[in-house]
């Protein structure tokens, strides 16, 4: 990979000073700047309107609406940074979850829908399949490729989204409030299946207790700002911190 | 207002089919070319809303409820072109889920909701706004007009197509236009509640979603003229549907209308029915006509166009500012 | 057994059944009744119950006969009559056969065969989405009346009726169309570039 020599390897995702805001609207981002380390997984806290889908947002270049021709470089995905010329190469590389998965399951069949990636990525149709089989086997839902995408239960939803995202190889995935009104067994497979994936993980998500289970660093947010970053028992276990921002300490970090 | 198969005439169908299938395909065409990789999901959508928009339910009396048909909301939205194929698919898709509306059929059905509602709906709303203006007022009197405009000239197409499917010497159609019209002045009525009331709610809270189709109102001359070629012929059937009651009763009135208004409608000569002498008939329908024509004509109008200026005036002067809308 | 028939098959018999249907004069008793035969017998072949049919055609009836009725009543004679009844066995018959083959071709595989009788990619794109998001902002919809009645405390108005039942159908739409915007997202996080290579060749390929 000749991207790997202009970076150090040791950063999958990069964002210098992002900022960020809606036409005619307030400041959503402000100055926004951290890096990820391959295999890291990231936990993004913070309350409701604190900017966290937005954020993640960034790392695919769907937002800004408008991405500029030439490369910034405010955000760079293992080295290549988000620009327009560069914006198919990054969505290959950033595997993206969207919060309610009716959103992402768009086709009629789990097979067409798990399909939909690979094929954009120029698989062979006998390709594209095999990457259908695996990636459903990888989140323990093989077999499921006649299914409807209308007779699924949420988590399930959930899993068939997260198949489609795997099916294209990412090395970086994002997922916004991926655990959001899971039952506790939905929510423990999903944590298992995450638990497995070998690249960069950035989560948002109000669950602090997968949270503690699941991230190397946290990264608190509020108001459109990085409010705190380090390892996430540090955070999560300030409780001065996490109560300025509406937070609570998880239980599993009281004493 | 879905016509089954039975209703009209082989013949019928496969003329209106094959305008239908020009006029589709034709709003395929632009839609490729018009607008980015946005345009799928737009158009998929609002097929799916219009979809389950029809499924809310409006009372109108005890056991009678309208709905809304869409086509006009559609357009205004997401503009002729893709309004006209998520018209389409709707139909189709009513058809194959439900089996309503015929398979043959659906070519007229069709080219009633899908093309006089969407590509004659947006040319009649332009048409309005060229004199209110482009403001938000605008664009919700104009789909006021322009919704009940459709109904009203799918109804008076409808009456054509029922004429021209069964022999005309054994029927007098007079009535059967009598009924169809007054009937759907009602519906037109409603549609045109809906849709403005619809339109104005979206421009109140989010009215950046339908400035799009404000942009698409500039186009080249070629363009402008089309819409106005389809505007004159949406508003001429509209009209038509209200004559074609009067014409049983004075047939003289209708013509000096017609000249009045210099229209050449071309229905006198492939429509003898329309002005033909209709004492003979003995008629259930006699003092109901003249009730149904002053309604569908006087009383239609005037509501359209006191529920277009109540809808015009109920909107605030200035527009909710963008940020609430963006969110997170 | 029609179920498993080749799609085209089911498509290519209703449309012949239909076509028959609205064809056949009704004067030509033998004729008609031979039509409906064969649709009926369609019908137990593929073990469609009588009772779904009889019920779907009590609510199918009346529309027809709103329409059909105007002929007769504005005539004098009989003339009338029998187009009134031609149109109402044209009518229910075609209307039996398209519950049929509703019954026997499955959403998707309808969709596949227009496929391959080349409806343009973008078409069969837009229709399969809309398929998909009818159910989710049918749930949706449901939501919203439910949570509206909830906070209906009297009996509300014609006016307010309408008004609500209108900012319903507005709510829906703005609803509809961030949806649209988040799949369209969605969409293009998986690569997607507009071209809808996603529709072709999938399920004719599959093992």
């Amino acid at each position: 990979m000749t991207d790997s020599k202009v970076t150090p390897a040791s950063v999958a995702v990069r964002v210098e000073r992002l900022s960020f805001r809606y036409p005619g609207g307030p400041d959503v981002l402000t100055d926004i700047s951290f890096t990820i380390a391959p295999g890291e997984i990231i936990g993004l806290v913070g309350p409701s309107g604190a900017g966290k889908s937005t954020l993640l947002q960034h790392l695919n270049g769907l937002l800004p609406s408008k991405l500029s021709d030439t490369s910034t470089n405010v955000i760079s995905i293992d080295g290549v940074p988000v620009s327009q010329p560069t914006i198919s190469e990054v969505r290959r590389r950033v595997g993206f979850l969207f919060q309610d998965p009716d959103d992402q399951l768009f086709c009629p069949t789990v097979f067409e829908d798990v399909a939909f990636g690979p094929l954009n990525l120029g698989l062979t149709n006998d390709d594209a399949r095999q990457r259908v089989c695996d990636s459903l086997a990888s989140v323990g839902l093989a077999g499921y490729e006649p299914r409807s995408t209308l007779r699924l239960s949420l988590g399930e939803r959930k899993r068939v989204c997260l198949a489609g995202v795997f099916a294209c190889q990412p090395s970086v995935l994002a997922l916004d409030e991926p655990f959001s009104s899971l039952d506790p067994r939905a929510r423990r497979t999903l944590i298992g299946i995450l638990k497995q994936f070998s690249g960069s993980q950035i989560i948002a998500t109000h669950d602090l207790d997968v949270v503690v289970d699941l991230c190397h660093r946290v990264l608190l947010l509020d108001g459109g700002q990085l409010r705190a970053a380090g390892p996430t028992a540090d955070i999560l276990g300030n409780a001065a911190l996490m109560e300025r921002h509406g937070l609570e300490v998880p239980w599993r970090l009281r004493r | 207002m879905h016509i089954q198969d039975g209703v009209l005439s082989p013949v019928v169908c496969a003329a209106t089919g094959a305008i239908s299938l020009g006029a589709v395909g034709y709003s395929v065409h632009r839609l490729k070319q018009s607008v980015g990789d946005r345009t799928i999901p737009l158009t998929g959508m609002m097929a799916a809303l219009v979809f389950a928009g029809q499924m809310v339910n409006f009372p109108i009396g005890a056991p009678v409820s309208g709905h809304l048909l869409g086509g006009v909301l559609a357009a205004t939205v997401v503009g002729p072109w893709a309004g006209c194929v998520a018209m389409t698919l709707v139909l189709f898709v009513q058809w194959a889920l439900f089996s309503d509306g015929g398979l043959f059929a659906l070519g007229a059905n069709v080219l009633h909701m899908a093309v006089i509602g969407s590509w004659g709906g947006h040319a009649v709303r332009l048409f309005v706004q060229r004199f209110i203006g482009d403001s938000r007022k605008g664009i919700v009197v104009g789909s006021v007009v322009a919704a009940w405009a459709s109904v009203m000239a799918a109804a008076a197409l409808f009456c054509l197509e029922f004429r021209l499917s069964w022999p005309p010497s054994e029927i007098d159609f007079s009535k059967v236009f009598t009924l169809m019209v007054s009937f759907h002045s009602l519906i037109g009525l409603g549609e045109a509640l809906i849709t403005g009331v619809a339109i104005s709610f979206v421009l109140n809270q989010r009215p950046e979603l339908i400035s799009g189709s404000r942009r698409l109102s500039r186009g080249s001359s070629v363009e402008t003229i089309t819409r106005t070629l389809v505007a004159g012929l949406v508003i001429a059937l509209t009209i038509a549907a209200f004559l074609s009651p009067f014409a049983s009763n004075d047939a003289d009135g209708l013509e000096a209308v017609l000249a009045m208004l210099n229209i050449d409608l071309n229905f006198t000569g492939s429509v003898p029915g329309l002005l033909e002498d209709y004492d003979k008939v003995p008629v259930p329908f006699a003092a109901w006509q003249s009730i149904a024509v002053s309604f569908a004509g006087i009383g239609g109008t005037l509501a359209v166009f006191v529920l277009a200026w109540l809808l015009g005036k109920a909107l605030p002067a200035a527009p909710p500012s963008l940020s609430e809308a963006a969110g997170e | 057994m029609c179920h498993r028939w080749p799609p085209f098959a089911k498509l290519f018999a209703a449309i012949a059944m239909i076509l028959a249907a609205t064809c056949v004069p009704i004067t030509h008793g033998p004729l008609v009744g031979i039509v409906a035969c064969v649709i009926f017998f369609a019908h137990t072949l593929a073990r469609i119950p009588l009772a779904y049919v009889g019920r779907r055609l009590l609510f199918f009836w009346p529309t027809l006969f709103l329409m059909a009725i105007s002929l007769p009543l504005s005539q004098a004679g009989q003339k009338g009559w029998l187009l009134f009844v031609t149109i109402l066995v044209r009518g229910t018959l075609s209307f039996s056969t398209a519950l049929w083959l509703v019954n026997v071709m499955p959403f998707d595989q309808l969709l596949a065969t227009l496929r391959r009788l080349r409806v343009p990619d973008v078409l069969l794109a837009i229709l399969s989405l809309m398929y998909r998001f009818l159910f989710v902002l049918w749930d949706e919809l449901d939501r919203m009346r439910i949570a509206r009645s909830a906070r209906l405390f009297r009996k509300p108005s014609l006016w307010e009726t309408w008004r609500s039942a209108a900012h319903l159908v507005g709510r829906l739409l703005i609803r509809a169309l961030d949806r649209a915007d988040r799949i369209h997202g969605a969409m293009l996080s998986r690569g997607w570039d507009g071209r809808s290579r996603w529709i072709e060749q999938l399920r004719e390929d599959r093992p």
